[in-house]
């Protein structure tokens, strides 16, 4: 992890920003995808129907933007703590469908939520340490 | 569910993974090759192709099932990449990060269930 460029070169704030295109584009995706769904047609479990839907470019768009940021972010920090971390969109999701949908949360689903807060302080502590020493 | 639907949910899985660990090391090999090198160009396009592939059949089965029932098999991703990241890629896995792993993972499994 040594050497890594600052400012929007730093792989941390790529991260974020990989995690931000995720978390939009799921969203574009489960609707784009439900709008133009045809479940009796086998050939729909390719997906490839889904394109049929501007959300899902969109989506895909995203996606990209994401992907890149993700590659620059894997050319610095180890796959170990990448990847755990940027699972903080699974809860991500449920929250955002609370606080701007309106949906419930369940309590066994809150439960959940605090696990991988937890989880992620778990992998997160060791970096915060490091960075604070550089 | 069929057993049709929990082979497409498994090979998307395996797909990810394996597309994850492949980028990885493409990109490493960029530290001391640069972009222009065999092994980069490779190994990302044999990525993205992974990564397409999971791609379209996540959204295959996102036509028939809820968002939140897909989300389990994805928290078993943290799992598997952590682990495959410390036996293929030789990364360090202590058991602090084992266990930060361990909870993402059921964590997502709790809020996909209720």
């Amino acid at each position: 992890m040594q050497n890594r460029p600052s400012g929007f070169g730093n792989p941390w704030l790529q991260l974020a920003l990989s995690i931000a295109c995720v978390l939009v584009s799921e969203f574009l995706l489960k609707r784009g995808a439900t709008e133009v769904a045809e479940t009796d047609s086998a050939w729909s479990w390719t997906g490839l129907n889904g394109l049929a839907s501007p959300l899902v470019w969109w989506a895909i768009l995203l996606i990209i933007a994401s992907f890149i940021s993700w590659l620059y972010v894997l050319r610095y920090i180890p796959l170990t703590i990448a990847f755990p971390l940027s699972r903080v969109v699974d809860i991500l999701v449920p929250l955002g469908c609370w606080i701007f949908l309106g949906e419930l949360i369940s309590p066994l689903r809150w439960c959940g939520i605090a696990l991988v807060v937890t989880g992620l302080a778990l992998v997160a502590k060791p970096i915060a340490q490091i960075e604070e020493r550089l | 569910m069929s057993f049709l639907a929990f082979f497409f949910i498994v090979v998307s899985l395996l797909t990810f993974v394996v597309a994850q660990l492949i980028l990885k090391r493409a990109m490493e090999a960029t530290k001391t090759a640069g972009f222009r090198n065999a092994q980069f160009l490779w190994k990302v396009t044999g990525g993205v192709i992974l990564m397409t592939i999971s791609f379209f059949l996540t959204l295959g089965l996102l036509q028939r099932f809820d968002l939140s029932y897909l989300y389990p098999f994805q928290g078993l991703s943290v799992l598997f990449i952590t682990l495959m990241a410390a036996v293929v890629l030789k990364e360090k896995l202590n058991a602090r990060l084992a266990i930060g792993a361990l909870l993402i993972s059921v964590g997502i499994v709790l809020v996909s269930m209720s």
